[in-house]
């Protein structure tokens, strides 16, 4: 009878499928990442674990660790906040929430690396609008005494602003103090509209009526209506933002390679970069297999967490 | 809860609010501010948003011989023509709908007879396949480039459209997605439409397709704007060949052709890359965050 | 324990006016039924006397106090919602606790873990303890205070619900359809145990409810709303025997009243359906009127006694005790019922044309305008027939 076949059309080309291009170079991967291998040279060599081993040995590695989880540390918290808070803002408006949430998810629609392009133009150290903007606040003497802290009484040099007034403003991408962290910026900027539409959804599922309950209760503030409501319901949002955050900037790539190459001095050398400039640029195909398989160890044990917390969790029926 | 407003709070919220959008505004205000100004005004932030549209002369076009009066045009005008004119922005952007769009239509033919037989089908095995498509869920395309690219260099087949398209047939999140629609989808009305003498092949494309438009519209969108704005793999796998990249990778190469004070052309070309989605975008806004939050929630 | 008094209260949403000028007097203990079909703003009534909205005119008294200002939590009422409300992430004892911490505890001793070490809270927590264990033992739920709501089913959910209300001992309950999640029978059970607990506790009860089963069956009172005002106001046997309204007469009863189109002339003689009915109008005036029979107040006759309407039998809903006839009668849309004994129908058939009588002095009478008109004495009916 046909019908007992005719699954095997309906599975067979996603099974291939999968098969081929996510299970097999998972493999090709792990086997590559004990070899010299590369590209245009026949043959290859058994290196045991010594690609694994300048992983955690080498500094240009420890620097990309570094850069990776400074970047994931700086950008998941901060976006996840702010989607928070925005959607919180939000959803308590009584007029022109839809046109904010337009406004905070566009940078989520638009071509990340288009977009990247303008701010390194709008960073830019000399023609820079932030720059200009900042500079022309030290002109304004209120302005410059709130930023700079010399309106509490001390000394404007001390501070950020008033230091940077004094010099100049720093060259951000060009800055290796600063290039992750405007990095990290553009990052969370793009994201964080995002985590407050996953937010704001999580939001209109929480029942008005055990806000109604609250309020009978007796939780007159809204932080307490907050607390005993709001955070609890958001759980399995909360636990599903952060992970598909961590994921997500784990993976940072379009920025880094259009504006700053990894650099300055290793700075925002972050893994998906470092594995397309060893394994794609520079041929070594080896240890950008090994970054590949550490990757895929952080995405697992992400995942891992993510599935932990979600299956503690008992779902009110 | 009380119905009374609180104006200050409501206030507050809004100056909040205000100044979160202005600072997510500002790359896209000067992206089209930059487009529309002449140098001398971007490199002095003069001009305001549309600059004062004075005619300049056209460097490049001197240099090619042509007649003075020919050269003259207003900073608008010149920063889209040389867009236009030195990348093939057209190109890309044919490329990026060509790329975009097979993508989309091949993950749907691959995942809905998929999640077809895994939601309404019994038959031996059906709980291992599905457990292949939650571990593959675990594996992000971005993360295994490099042994993706080694198979396709492998086999001859970087700098084509079929490097674009391939490692994207297979969306295992397409199928996961559509699986979880189909099982909210009554037997019955497969029973129903066996005991009518469809063929299995035809409730798939003739019943489940008709039912699963909003979870496919929701799939095309969150499918479509990754792979319209996805950078990361053509890098890898088109090098040099100007005529298969698609609009960001594009963007990538018109940005190290120029020399520093192009500004105008450059934001022209950003904002020609960007726009369609955005427009597009602000036109069915709510379908936009429905589906990417649909999506994005599993 | 306390009445509550509301008075001249309106709601309106922008434009849209839900509630048209609310006057109720509630008593001290009294069981108050809100029955309506959905949309008539008895929601909103229980909402507006909670403070979890506020009115637009009028005021709100609890207990000979004008609350419009007071939060809701003031008010010192309790409410149970129709999804029950619980917080699913708390256990059942935690559902409990909390009401009462937030009442009695300050800020500090509330922080957690922080919060052991603030002043008084141990006393002011072993109390709560006991409040706790005092109404669960009294709802039997004991034996649950340690799982967390979605481990209950929808019985117990309901008496955690009630449990959290009791524990504030508050001076009214306000209770929103709280029996409409539950499955038939363990409504009815319900339904008693509801009105066991009222006897209990002696507090007074504002029951909102679309069901007028149960608004008849538990409470003292009921005022039974629609389109934002409210038609009758009184005992159950009251609205029931004596509709004020013809939208309170088809309304309030199962299977409803049957409204035949009938007239009045100017001797007060009323016909319906063209047949000449017994009673007679006090105020004589000719115009088109509704006479109204419950199913019990009709009677099939044998045979056509010269007063008889007419109709064809379409199905015989036998209950056992009873048998609902549906009758086919031209002029009235829909169908008339009567209610019998098995025996009375025994010969009529479906298919076939009986013939019925109203019952002498159970014609409920409505002008053009749906009020009810008033009758003549029998005395008076007899003079003039």
């Amino acid at each position: 009878m046909g019908r007992s076949r005719v699954h095997l059309w309906f599975i067979g080309p996603a099974i291939i499928l999968m098969m081929g291009l996510l299970i097999l170079p998972v493999f090709v991967a792990a086997v590559l990442s004990f070899t010299d291998y590369n590209l245009g040279n026949p043959s290859f060599n058994w290196i045991g674990v010594e690609n694994y081993d300048r992983l955690v040995s080498r500094s240009t590695y420890k620097k990309m660790f570094t850069a990776s989880l400074t970047y994931v540390l700086l950008v998941v918290p901060i976006s996840v906040a702010l989607g928070l808070g925005a959607a919180l803002l939000i959803a308590s408006l009584r007029i022109g929430g839809e046109l904010y949430k337009a406004v905070f998810f566009l940078p989520v629609m638009a071509t990340l690396l288009a977009m990247a392009i303008v701010w390194e133009f709008a960073l830019h150290p000399i023609v820079g609008v932030v720059n200009d903007i900042l500079r022309s606040g030290c002109d304004v003497g209120w302005l410059h005494a709130l930023l700079s802290g010399s309106w509490l009484g001390g000394d404007p040099l001390q501070s950020w602003y008033g230091h940077a007034c004094a010099e100049d403003f720093p060259l951000w991408l060009g800055d290796k103090n600063y290039a992750l962290g405007t990095i990290a910026f553009i990052g969370i900027w793009q994201g964080f509209g995002f985590n407050m539409v996953l937010y704001l959804a999580g939001l209109t599922s929480v029942p008005r009526e055990l806000y109604q309950a609250a309020h009978m209760d007796g939780a007159d503030s809204a932080w307490e209506r907050f607390r005993l409501v709001t955070w609890p319901m958001l759980g399995p949002t909360n636990v599903f933002v952060v992970t598909i955050s961590s994921i997500r900037s784990f993976q940072v790539f379009d920025t880094v390679e259009a504006l700053t190459r990894g650099g300055p001095s290793k700075s925002t050398y972050v893994m998906v970069y470092a594995m397309f400039e060893k394994g794609v640029k520079q041929n070594l195909l080896g240890i950008g297999s090994a970054i590949t398989i550490v990757f895929l160890g952080f995405v697992l044990i992400l995942t891992l967490i993510q599935v932990y917390f979600v299956n503690r969790r008992v779902h009110y029926a | 809860m009380m119905a009374r407003t609180n104006w200050l709070g409501e206030f507050l919220k809004h100056s909040v609010l205000l100044a979160g959008a202005i600072v997510v505004l500002l790359p896209f205000y000067l992206m089209l501010s930059y487009s529309l100004k002449s140098p001398a005004e971007i490199e002095s932030n003069t001009g305001g948003f549309v600059g004062s549209q004075e005619i300049m002369t056209d460097r490049r076009c001197i240099k090619a011989g042509k007649p003075a009066e020919e050269c003259d045009m207003r900073p608008i005008v010149y920063n889209y023509t040389a867009a236009f004119s030195e990348a093939p922005l057209v190109r890309y952007m044919l490329n990026g709908v060509f790329v975009t769009v097979s993508i989309f239509v091949i993950q749907v033919l691959v995942a809905l007879p998929c999640a077809y037989a895994l939601s309404k089908l019994k038959f031996w095995g059906r709980d291992v396949v599905f457990g292949l498509v939650i571990f593959c869920l675990l594996i992000p395309v971005h993360a295994i480039a490099l042994p993706l690219y080694i198979m396709l260099a492998k086999v001859g087949l970087t700098n084509t459209y079929a490097a674009l398209i391939i490692p994207w047939t297979i969306s295992v999140f397409g199928i996961f997605l559509m699986r979880q629609f189909f099982m909210t989808v009554p037997d019955d009305l497969i029973d129903a439409a066996r005991m009518d003498g469809m063929s299995e092949f035809a409730i798939v494309w003739r019943v489940m397709l008709p039912t699963a438009i909003p979870a496919l519209l929701a799939f095309g969108i969150f499918s479509v704007v990754a792979h319209w704005n996805d950078y990361y793999w053509p890098r890898v796998v088109i090098t040099g060949n100007r005529d298969l990249m698609t609009p960001p990778l594009g963007l990538r190469m018109f940005k190290s052709d120029l020399d520093g004070n192009e500004y105008g052309p450059m934001m022209a070309a950003t904002t020609v890359i960007v726009l369609p989605l955005v427009i597009i975008f602000l036109l069915a806004q709510r379908r936009f965050i429905e589906g990417i939050t649909m999506t994005g929630m599993k | 324990m306390a009445g509550i008094v509301l008075r001249q209260v309106t709601k309106t949403y922008g434009t849209l006016r839900v509630l048209n000028g609310i006057d109720l007097d509630i008593a001290d203990g009294e069981y108050l039924t809100l029955v309506g079909p959905s949309g008539c703003g008895k929601s909103t009534t229980l909402r507006i006397i909670a403070g979890l909205e506020s009115q637009t005119t009028g005021d709100v008294e609890i207990d000979g106090r004008v609350v419009n200002e007071v939060r809701p939590s003031r008010r010192d009422l309790a409410m149970v919602f129709q999804s029950y409300a619980l917080y699913p992430h708390l256990t059942v004892r935690q559902n409990l606790v909390t009401p009462l911490q937030l009442r009695d505890m300050n800020f500090w001793q509330r922080i957690p873990l922080l919060g052991y070490l603030a002043p008084g809270r141990r006393a002011k927590m072993s109390k709560i303890e006991d409040d706790v264990r005092k109404a669960a033992e009294t709802l039997k739920i004991e034996p649950l205070l340690h799982r967390k709501p979605g481990q209950l089913s929808g019985g117990q959910r309901q008496r955690v619900a009630l449990g959290r209300a009791m524990v504030r001992n508050p001076a009214a309950f306000l209770m929103d359809e709280p029996l409409s999640n539950l499955d038939a029978a363990l409504r009815v059970h319900m339904r008693a145990e509801l009105s066991e607990l009222h006897r209990e506790l002696g507090a007074t009860f504002v029951y909102v409810t679309h069901d007028q089963a149960e608004a008849l069956t538990m409470s003292d009172r009921m005022a039974v709303m629609m389109d934002g005002d409210i038609l009758q106001l009184g005992p159950p046997d009251e609205v029931y025997e004596d509709p004020r309204d013809i939208r309170v007469a088809e309304f309030i009863g199962s299977p409803k009243m049957n409204i035949l189109p009938g007239r009045g002339d100017s001797a007060g003689r009323i016909t319906a359906l063209g047949v000449a009915v017994e009673e007679a109008l006090a105020v004589p005036s000719e115009g088109p009127l509704s006479v109204g029979f419950r199913p019990e107040h009709l009677h099939i006759q044998p045979a056509d006694n010269g007063a008889c309407f007419s109709g064809r039998l379409t199905y015989k809903e036998n209950l056992g005790s009873d048998v609902f006839l549906h009758l086919a009668v031209e002029g009235i849309e829909g169908k008339a019922v009567i209610r019998a004994k098995p025996h009375e129908a025994d010969f009529a058939d479906v298919g076939e044309d009986v013939w019925f009588t109203g019952e002498v002095g159970m014609a409920r009478v409505f002008g053009a305008d749906g009020k009810r008109v008033a009758l003549a004495e029998p005395q008076l009916m007899r003079k003039t027939s």
